[in-house]
């Protein structure tokens, strides 16, 4: 039901993901990460396209953790910050934060090896329906991303719209 | 701090060791490597031990810089390039997309000309002649200046209608934004140049990229006036040396 990835970059940090629908505890899954009770990425899927936009976002974090020039204060609110399209820290958290109201998540864990029950503690915190990551596109807004990463007209017709939004990510801190 | 940076040069070098090179440049080298799953394209812009540190160091902070504005600037007014995927500005190393299932401009001229006569080769590269026109047309009124045009900088998608032209521009190293006429008609010289050079006897095909270069652009008048005083000043200069 997951996926998972190993870093081609950094082979010992493997990034896992998780998709859940029909939740009904955001608000205490979202307190539980503000205590630090639980250490993963809790996004709203709905400016999601694609798990490997994640997966862009994820491996830049374990980047600028490596060389120590990370924007925020832990690996897993750097995943959320790489998202955005802009540099604007709360805004980021806005979009892709879960918020209370949510009823969908993205779950996002960076581990190394033999940390299995890592997912099973989540599994079992998410009051929700657990379904395939690749159904991603039927939770998301197409729309809704277009606007936000500001894709042109023009840009659309070069094809794809995830390597539009992945390459705004890849390079806003430079813009 | 300065360790950890040290070890991370080495975590993306250390990968790259192992991948494939494309191509072994003056500045640059580039593989293709799975990057997140997926195929794609690293450049890594390689420290010149001949240039003082501090100086080489900036100079590849710059280039890398522009290297992926220029591309960004490009895919926004909807100039195909490949997408970044992801920079890392310790190493100078830019993974993008990979253009799968092309060619290079300069081996599809080369091949059609290898394939045909001269007058049917000539014509059925009238109309990729024409959308190169088109592209840079495109870019140069972005006032993007790619600076290093030659037909290899340009890749050409096979896996499609053969009536559509899938024309991607790649190698942004050079690239720089610049409104000035000047700047856009040594752009233009440099890829006559090369042009001429790789690919014998295609003057009418490079004045078919340029009539439509013309055609497509409302600011190509005093572009075109800059390209012929550089060409003028090219040939006095040859004369002299
Ligand atoms: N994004 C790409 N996708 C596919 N092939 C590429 C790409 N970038 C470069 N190449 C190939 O690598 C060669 C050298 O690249 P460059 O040094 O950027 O001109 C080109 O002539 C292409 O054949």
């Amino acid at each position: 039901m997951h996926t998972s990835h190993r870093l081609e970059l950094y082979p010992e940090q493997t990034v896992t993901q998780l998709l859940f629908k029909c939740v009904k505890n955001a608000k205490e899954l979202r307190k539980s990460v503000m205590e630090g009770k639980i250490d993963a990425a809790f996004i709203n899927p709905k400016m999601l396209v694609d798990p490997f936009q994640v997966l862009v976002a994820a491996n830049k974090a374990v980047h600028l953790q490596t060389i120590g020039k990370m924007k925020t204060r832990s690996l897993y609110s750097e995943v959320i910050f790489n998202l955005s399209p802009t540099n604007n820290i709360s805004e980021a958290f806005k979009r892709f934060g879960i918020s209370d109201t949510d009823d969908s998540v993205l779950v996002v864990l960076i581990t190394t090896e033999g940390e299995s029950q890592v997912l099973a503690d989540v599994v079992e915190k998410v009051d929700g329906q657990q379904i395939p990551v690749a159904e991603l596109s039927t939770l998301n807004d197409v729309t809704q991303i277009k606007k936000l990463y500001k894709v042109t007209p023009q840009e659309e017709k070069l094809g794809s719209l995830l390597d539009s939004v992945v390459c705004r990510m890849a390079i806003k801190d430079v813009l | 701090m300065e360790v950890n940076k040290k070890e991370e040069s080495m975590a993306v070098s250390g990968f790259l060791l192992k991948e494939r090179v494309l191509r072994q440049g003056a500045e640059a080298r580039v593989y293709r490597a799975s990057f997140l799953g997926r195929s794609s394209v690293v450049k890594e812009r390689f420290s010149k031990k001949y240039r003082h540190p501090v100086l080489d160091r900036r100079l590849s902070d710059r280039r890398t810089l522009q290297e992926v504005r220029c591309i960004l600037r490009c895919r926004r007014a909807g100039i195909p390039t490949p997408a970044v995927y992801f920079v890392d500005y310790t190493s100078h190393c830019i993974f993008m997309e990979d253009i799968v299932d092309s060619v290079t401009v300069r081996d599809h001229i080369a091949s059609t000309q290898r394939r045909s006569d001269p007058s049917s080769a000539l014509e059925q590269l009238v109309p990729l002649a024409a959308k190169v026109g088109r592209v840079l047309a495109q870019m140069h009124q972005e006032d993007v200046v790619h600076g290093d045009l030659t037909t290899s900088n340009m890749l050409l998608r096979k896996s499609q209608d053969p009536a559509e032209l899938g024309l991607v521009l790649i190698d942004f190293g050079l690239s720089s934004v610049s409104a000035l006429p000047e700047d856009k008609g040594v752009d233009l010289y440099v890829l006559e140049k090369a042009f001429l050079s790789t690919h014998p006897n295609t003057e009418r095909l490079f004045q078919e990229l340029l009539n439509s270069y013309v055609a497509s652009s409302k600011k190509s008048s005093p572009v075109i006036k800059k390209l012929d005083e550089v060409r003028l000043r090219g040939r006095k200069r040859s004369m002299v040396g």
